[in-house]
């Protein structure tokens, strides 16, 4: 019997396909958010009438302090990464856990944010301050997609940590969940100056 | 780990500028070319230390960032609309 001979091409990239597969998704996504930050961008100038909304206390700070921690979320998946690929196991899942953590209290202070607004009388088609009701439908679109995200990816995180406790996963998961979580990280690098801090009355 | 540290405090100090320059209140268009400034550099840290393009092949580099250039530079002034837009000439508040 004649043996299968097993040709396989090196990766042109030199990265794994998994890793491949999630740049791509990120390629995707990133084009799905310029786009809705493009729109915003034509929505908010197209609007003479348009309404600043945050003050500096509370809005702003509270946006402040959610960049802070999922800036700081981004160090530790990196920290889990690292821990992974060294072979330290506990010490990955401790770091996994606590970008989970931080995860859920950017989700969290955002929330409270959202349910803020919504008591003042915002909603995605309704302006309180009289102005475009534009300005709602931007805002809760933009940052609910990102919002989106960050609830889908704490989710990810704790899948990919229980499969790698398991051994069902191993350090390159962790490496293609943290490059979507930096990902989301970056993202709101532009959502916060653009959707925040342009707005501030 | 200490590079990434370091990024990181570089990722705070920029956060820091950019509400500094939003509460020094300069105009809407200077305002935004420089808030996409500071995004822009911030970006460029993220995807090259954090997310580690810097350590991968050129090829894959080069790819990964052009895709997103090509489509974002394609929806910002080749749709019809973003002409129909900046001739309206309106100004921000």
């Amino acid at each position: 019997m004649a043996e299968l001979a097993v040709v396989s091409e090196p990766s042109p990239f030199g990265v794994t396909s998994r890793k491949l597969g999630i740049w791509m998704f990120i390629v995707a996504d990133a084009a799905t958010f310029a786009a809705m930050l493009f729109a915003y961008g034509y929505v908010r100038v197209a609007n003479p009438d348009w309404t600043r909304p945050f003050a500096l206390w509370p809005t702003i700070a509270n946006g402040i302090l959610m960049t802070v921690v999922l800036l700081t979320s981004s160090l530790t998946v990196i920290a889990a990464v690292l821990a992974a690929q060294a072979g330290r196991k506990t010490s990955a899942l401790r770091w996994l856990g606590a970008t989970m953590l931080l995860g859920a209290l950017f989700a969290a202070l955002h929330l409270r944010e959202w349910i803020a607004m919504i008591g003042d009388g915002w909603r995605p088609f309704r302006n309180p301050l009289g102005g475009t009701p534009l300005v709602g439908a931007t805002f809760f679109s933009v940052t609910g997609l990102h919002l989106l995200h960050v609830i889908v990816g704490v989710i990810v995180i704790g899948v990919i940590a229980l499969g790698y406790r398991r051994e069902r996963f191993d350090p390159g998961h962790l490496e293609a969940i943290g490059l979507y979580w930096h990902f989301v990280d970056l993202v709101w690098m532009f959502v916060f100056p653009l959707v925040y801090l342009m707005n501030l009355r | 780990m200490k590079r990434y540290v370091i990024v990181w405090l570089g990722l705070l100090a920029i956060v820091a500028m950019e509400v500094a320059v939003t509460l020094a209140r300069p105009p809407a268009k200077l305002l935004l070319a420089g808030l996409l400034f500071f995004a822009l550099i911030e970006a460029g840290l993220g995807l090259l230390y954090f997310m580690h393009l810097k350590y991968e092949r050129r090829s894959f580099m080069w790819s990964v960032i052009l895709a997103v250039v090509i489509a974002v530079v394609l929806m910002d002034h080749f749709w019809l609309d973003a002409f129909r837009l900046l001739h309206q000439r309106l100004s921000a508040p």
